[in-house]
């Protein structure tokens, strides 16, 4: 939807209402405040110094053989789990839609891949760690192996696949299932067989959406924190856990604005690719009436039961993982003393009792701020009539496209001095999670407010309604879905991430999430596998809550409602 | 193409059901022990509402959906175990199901490169064919830079290029308009004859159905209910449900007075009309239904005794014939008068009397609602 390609009707509506245009300068000046001033403090301290500008920073990152090393892992890494990822998350969505499974085997499924995106983005490298690691259940008391070193590119490999193939499921799935049924049963009317069916049918019309689950991963991988932090190592340093240790280590702003710098830009090229090339090349398979799928099964038994095996095996070993954190937590040191305990959990809810809290209140109140943040863009976005209307979509999109790395640096640079010194506060985090995670809402706005027909709005007018009546009284209640799909992703991820706050934390605010990486390092892994089972349990219970909440609001409002996912 | 040197097959389908486990209904026969003869180079249709099973049978026959019980064969050969891809049929779907990343050419030729023909005798088989459905010059372009129509072609190119043993159409004209359809229909029909291919075409418009068959299934809830040329279906109907289903009809209740060789007597709302009608089995006395097509209906001046008595509530001008709506004894009869002026003609609220003759007219034994 483009300026020019929409009606004029209604031209000049929205900025020539004072309590529209209000509601814009209000959430202009926040994005040019939370996501333009930041990235332009970044970019300053990058490449201005004494006002004079200049290439040195960028250029000794570039010289410096750690780090360069640090940037050619990075790609590679990204690289990798992009393709493995790809080919995992192909797996099950193929298992999903082709494999003629009942509804229950596909919600197991579904189940197995919601996991990953709800968890901390670490619970699968400290699970590597306690089933890998030097003690590992797997190398140590299994195989007996000892003196083993998890660290490296395998295991971060790995445990990024595993975290991040749900992004290619959730990308894949959707796109095999809205392949017209007729046109594979065309190939077989042909003549095909089944394989063929799929290699020349199927797969072609699923090339878009390979390419947009590897630029996923790949962005993904590349602005991944936690993992490489926990299982990379020494031998393998990569872009983001560089630059977090030049400044937390080296307490070098300016070599840290450099790296990020240096990690800005492939991100900002795939991201780019993603939106502007792959995001709008798809294939249009339904030209008239959809047909009826076939009832003859897409695969042949056995390979149905490959498929199965394959992805039981994969979420067996992703069951174990977690299986693994639980006992974890309630053992008395994993690995050495299997007595059961409750002491984790108790360690985690007195002297970790403050980072929960921080947490709960920062998502708490972050939550029904992202959410309404996410609607009012996303209504803007979708309907509004305004110069600039562009610039707002792609301002708001800048933080949830750049790697967490990149935005908590920024913020901290930005932040840390006056005019507007916020660091050390509470506020800093909540607007770090608002401005980098509503995007999620704003989609899910812009992608309801497609469905629902103008004319509606325009017969609230009619009746002699101001905007800002129509907007509550008629688009609000329809934008529920949205609001809550927007407000729950705020919430798992103020619960969940760490990669642009772990430079935000102070001894006033603090997070479960650092703490848990402090615990990591201090090796009491106890406390840190009670504090990931606490997240998951928290999130999960959220999630149920608001989908509860959205399913009864579906039943009394019914009609056009988006569906809520994690992503 | 034209000259196939193979013998057109026939299709048999023997005592074939399809049920389908519903949610909420419980078991649902699609279809109910069904069966029909295609004859060789026969073009048939079946024809029905939504949900009468015609799809789900043109499926079976495909092989696109199993049958639950029964059999079914193409030629000497029973099918009914083997897959779609292994039946030689040509398959036209109601949204022509194009292979959206493939050319034109390469739409068609996939049969072809499928059943692994040299080379040069694909590009030959694929550029006739082309030229036959007047798509010579197409081969590069997608589909989706084609119209609705040029599709359709493709997709009976790619069809009929593979030499299939039946022709099979699902509603393939209901994503046109009208004009074109009636101009498809028509290539549809000369092709089919001049391949010779055995052909299965299933619609809901009886129009269409009436244009191009050589026969017609007519099925209602799982189960034939009359089989015919298009004549025979309209002149003759043997249930309600086609006399309603085909053309338009008026349903009136009457009553046997009296029987005599080929006439019968009947007693319409308390007027007698003399109708000529060979069955045997109406007895005096007995209820039928008589189906009184429209345009058998003429008006006439009121008061005229022994016609049915009633007063325009409807008049619709529409070009080459005028419709009218006559209220008699609270219930409607359509009448359709051809050539009229409409000058002249009854106006509404005027009073009519309902001429009805006494031959052409069917009557149908009452049938359980």
């Amino acid at each position: 939807m483009s300026i020019a390609a929409s009606p004029p009707r209604g031209a000049g509506r929205l900025s020539a209402d004072p309590a529209t245009l209000a509601t814009l300068l209000v959430l202009a000046a926040l994005l040019a405040l939370f996501v333009v001033f930041p990235l332009v403090v970044l970019l300053w301290r990058t490449f201005v110094q004494d006002g004079q500008f200049t290439v040195a920073p960028v250029l000794a990152v570039l010289l410096q053989p750690h780090h360069r090393a640090a940037f050619v892992n990075s790609l590679w890494l990204a690289t990798l789990v992009g393709v493995l990822g790809t080919l995992l998350g192909f797996l099950f969505a193929v298992t999903a839609t082709r494999a003629g499974l009942s509804e229950r085997a596909v919600r197991l499924l579904d189940a197995a891949t919601l996991l990953s995106l709800v968890s901390p983005p670490f619970t699968t490298s400290i699970s590597f760690l306690f089933s890998f690691g030097p003690r590992g259940l797997v190398t140590y008391h299994l195989l007996g192996l000892s003196g083993v070193s998890v660290y490296g590119l395998t295991s971060t490999l790995c445990a990024e696949v595993l975290t991040y193939f749900p992004l290619a499921y959730l990308t894949l799935r959707p796109m095999l299932a809205s392949i017209d049924g007729s046109i594979e049963d065309a190939a077989f009317s042909l003549g095909a067989s089944r394989w063929r069916m799929f290699r020349t049918v199927t797969m072609p019309l699923a090339i878009p959406g390979f390419a947009n689950a590897f630029l996923l991963l790949f962005a993904a991988s590349l602005a991944d924190f936690a993992t490489p932090l926990i299982l990379a190592g020494n031998q393998f340093p990569v872009l983001p856990t560089e630059a977090y240790l030049q400044i937390t280590g080296l307490f070098d702003m300016t070599g840290g604005a450099a790296l990020s710098f240096v990690l800005l830009v492939p991100a900002t090229a795939v991201y780019l690719l993603q939106r502007y090339w792959v995001g709008r090349r798809h294939f249009v398979t339904v030209t008239g009436k959809a047909g009826a799928r076939s009832a003859i099964p897409r695969v042949s038994p056995a390979a149905k039961l490959s498929l199965v095996l394959a992805c039981v095996a994969v979420a067996s070993f992703m069951a174990f993982l977690y299986a693994l954190l639980f006992y974890a937590s309630i053992v008395v040191a994993f690995g050495a003393n299997d007595a059961l305990t409750l002491n984790h959990y108790h360690v985690i809810f007195t002297e970790g009792l403050k980072a929960i809290g921080d947490t709960l209140i920062i998502a708490g109140i972050g939550m029904p701020l992202g959410g309404l943040y996410g609607v009012l863009v996303g209504y803007l976005i979708g309907r509004g009539r305004f110069v600039g209307r562009q610039l707002l979509e792609v301002v708001s999109m800048i933080n949830y496209a750049l790697p967490g790395t990149i935005v908590g640096i920024a913020y901290l640079i930005a932040f840390n001095d006056p005019p507007i010194a916020l660091t050390g506060t509470a506020l800093i985090i909540i607007a770090c999670y608002v401005f980098r995670y509503s995007p999620s809402g704003i989609r899910a706005t812009v992608a309801l407010l497609s469905q629902i027909d103008r004319s509606i709005e325009e017969a609230s007018q009619s009746l002699g309604a101001r905007s800002t009546t129509t907007f509550r009284r008629i688009m609000l209640p329809l934008l529920v879905p949205a609001f809550f799909a927007g407000l729950g992703v705020v919430f798992i991820r103020s619960m969940t991430a760490i990669s642009a706050t772990i430079f935000l934390v102070s001894v006033g605010w603090t997070l479960i999430t650092v703490r848990i990486l402090e615990n990591m390092t201090e090796l009491s892994l106890g406390p840190a596998a009670a504090f990931s089972v606490f997240v998951i349990v928290v999130v999960l219970a959220v999630l149920g809550a608001v989908n509860a909440l959205l399913r009864r609001y579906r039943a009394t409002v019914g009609g056009a409602a988006a569906g809520f996912t994690a992503a | 193409m034209a000259d196939r040197s193979e013998a057109p097959v026939g299709i048999r389908l023997e005592a074939v059901s399809v049920r389908f486990r519903h949610a909420v209904a419980g078991d649902v026969d699609a279809v109910r022990s069904l069966n029909l003869t295609v004859e060789p180079g026969e073009l048939l249709t079946l024809l029905g509402p939504s949900g009468c099973g015609k799809t789900t049978t043109l499926r079976m026959i495909a092989g696109f959906q199993a049958p639950s019980s029964g059999r079914v064969c193409i030629g000497e050969r029973d099918v009914t175990n083997s897959m779609a891809n292994a039946r030689n049929i040509g398959f036209v779907f109601q949204n022509y199901a194009l292979f959206p990343h493939l050319s034109v050419f390469e739409n068609v030729a996939y049969g072809l490169r499928v059943r692994e023909l040299p080379r040069q005798a694909i590009t030959e088989r694929v550029e006739e064919v082309l030229a036959l459905v007047g798509l010579a010059r197409y081969g590069r372009q997608l589909p989706h830079q084609l119209s609705g129509g040029e599709q359709q072609r493709v997709a009976l190119a790619r069809a009929i290029v593979i030499r299939p043993s039946v022709l099979l159409f699902d509603e393939p004209l209901s994503n046109l308009d009208a004009k074109l359809r009636v101009q498809m229909r028509l290539e549809i029909q000369r092709l089919q004859k001049r391949l010779g291919t055995t052909a299965v075409y299933v619609t809901h418009d009886q129009e269409e159905a009436m244009a191009i068959s050589d026969r017609i299934v007519v099925m209602n809830r799982g189960e034939i209910v009359q089989q015919g040329s298009a004549e025979t279906l309209y002149r003759r109907p043997t249930n309600q449900f086609v006399a309603q289903f085909i053309g338009r009809s008026n349903l009136l209740s009457a009553r046997i007075v009296e029987t005599a060789g080929d006439r019968i007597v009947l007693d319409i709302q308390g007027t007698r009309h003399a109708v000529r009608h060979r069955a045997a089995s109406l007895a005096p006395g007995a209820s039928v239904q008589l189906v009184v097509r429209p345009e058998a209906v003429t008006l006439v001046a009121a008061g005229q005794p022994g016609m049915l008595q009633g007063a325009v509530t409807a008049k619709i001008y529409l070009g080459d014939k005028i419709e009218y709506h006559v209220e008699v004894a609270s219930r409607e009869i359509e009448a359709v008068t051809y050539n009229a002026v409409a000058r002249g003609s009854p106006e509404v609220g005027e009073h009519v009397g309902l001429r009805l003759p006494d031959d052409g007219l069917t009557v149908l034994p009452v049938e359980a609602p």
